[in-house]
């Protein structure tokens, strides 16, 4: 098997987002050319505050994953989604993190998330 | 100035790799090849588990083995002394195996006339969990000296895989390991999870683990 060429930063933390950082630059580069484009100026990511992607090491490795691609110039955006659960006890909605899961009207700390978990290639700007 | 247009991909980012894995694991049914994705921290006894489940089923089935744990051959090599069909994937320092991966790794390997290939991935317990990889079945190995608490740190993995198999359980009376707390932890998180303790060293356990295996690759092939 070929192995696949990717560039260490020495940090393990960030290894996992640049492998799903190129794969993020595969499917986007796809769906380029499905659609006729041929220059990219800006890709728009979304990640939720409970997706366990880390923003900064996206950035960081971005560059790795489209060097040698046709998106070697393309500028990266992130969004952040909000990270939301509704209260399993009275039924309130709330940020998860802001809360740290504890429900702010009744204290309980059982929710269900109802975002947050998301990593979705939003769009690109293309020219 | 060319001027600039939006295009909307609203594409989940897990989308590709789950599509590759749903194309693999369809594949695999259709050549009644039972691809088993086997997971844990480094040193929680994979290989040793590995070579255990070889011993246990090679009367009744054919095996294959796709090795990704380490980036040298060692434990393919391990492997392949017991005569087993086996091949190294040069994750290339990579913390997890994608679909694609592991379908060139199947290619590498060659399943025809196998009837269970299992995938030593590489060690790894927290992205591994997120990847599907194309597997019929994943299992995750939690070893007694790792502690009683990972289903805490690390509840994604255990909230995934069809079975879980405590490890090192001929070592549990150095450690404080409580495998009732385990067991609660885990149910609460994972209700139809099978909990299966096990020496890989002395062999305790592995006979029943073997026998999920077999029941396991049985329903699937009658599904
Ligand atoms: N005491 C004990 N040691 C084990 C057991 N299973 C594996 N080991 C040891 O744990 C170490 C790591 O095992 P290995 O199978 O290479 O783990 P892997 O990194 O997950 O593949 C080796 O020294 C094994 O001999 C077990 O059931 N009991
Ligand atoms: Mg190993
Ligand atoms: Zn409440």
């Amino acid at each position: 098997m070929v192995p696949p060429s990717i560039v260490s930063t020495g940090e393990v933390g960030s290894l996992h987002e640049l492998s799903v950082v190129i794969e993020v630059v595969r499917t986007v580069e796809e769906f380029a050319r499905e659609n006729g484009v041929t220059r990219i100026d800006k890709l728009v990511l979304q990640i939720g505050e409970l997706s366990s992607m880390i923003p900064q090491y996206i950035e960081d490795c971005f560059p790795c994953a489209v060097d040698g691609t046709s998106m070697v110039d393309t500028k990266l955006e992130i969004e952040i989604l909000p990270g939301n659960g509704r209260c399993r006890s009275c039924g309130a909605m709330f940020n998860l993190v802001a809360n740290k899961g504890i429900c702010p009207e009744c204290g309980v700390k059982d929710a269900e998330v109802i975002s947050g978990k998301e990593f979705m290639i939003k769009e690109i700007v293309a020219c | 100035m060319d001027a600039f247009k939006v295009l909307e991909i609203k594409k989940s980012v897990y989308e590709g790799n789950d599509k590759r894995a749903g194309a693999l694991r369809s594949g695999l049914k259709k050549d009644g090849v039972f691809l088993l994705n086997l997971m844990s921290s480094p040193g929680s006894g994979k290989t040793t588990t590995v070579m255990r489940t070889i011993e246990a089923l090679r009367g009744d089935m054919r095996i294959g083995v796709l090795e990704a744990d380490i980036d040298s051959d060692v434990d393919a090599r391990t492997v392949a002394e017991s005569g087993t069909r086996v091949i190294q994937l040069h994750s290339g320092g990579m913390c997890h195996l994608t679909a694609d991966m592991t379908r060139q790794g199947l290619e590498g390997l060659g399943t025809e006339g196998l009837d269970l290939v299992i995938l030593e991935n590489i060690g790894n317990l927290i992205c591994t969990a997120e990847v599907d990889v194309g597997a019929a079945k994943s299992a995750m190995i939690l070893s007694v000296p790792e502690g009683d608490d990972k289903p805490l740190k690390y509840p994604m993995m255990f909230e995934r895989v069809d079975v879980l198999l405590i490890n090192k359980i001929d070592a549990i009376s150095f450690f404080n390991f409580d495998m009732e707390a385990v067991r609660e932890r885990v149910t609460a998180m994972n209700p139809g999870i099978k909990i299966i303790p096990i020496s890989a060293k002395t062999g305790e356990g592995v006979a029943e683990w073997a026998d999920w295996i077999r029941s396991a690759v049985r329903d699937w092939k009658r599904a």
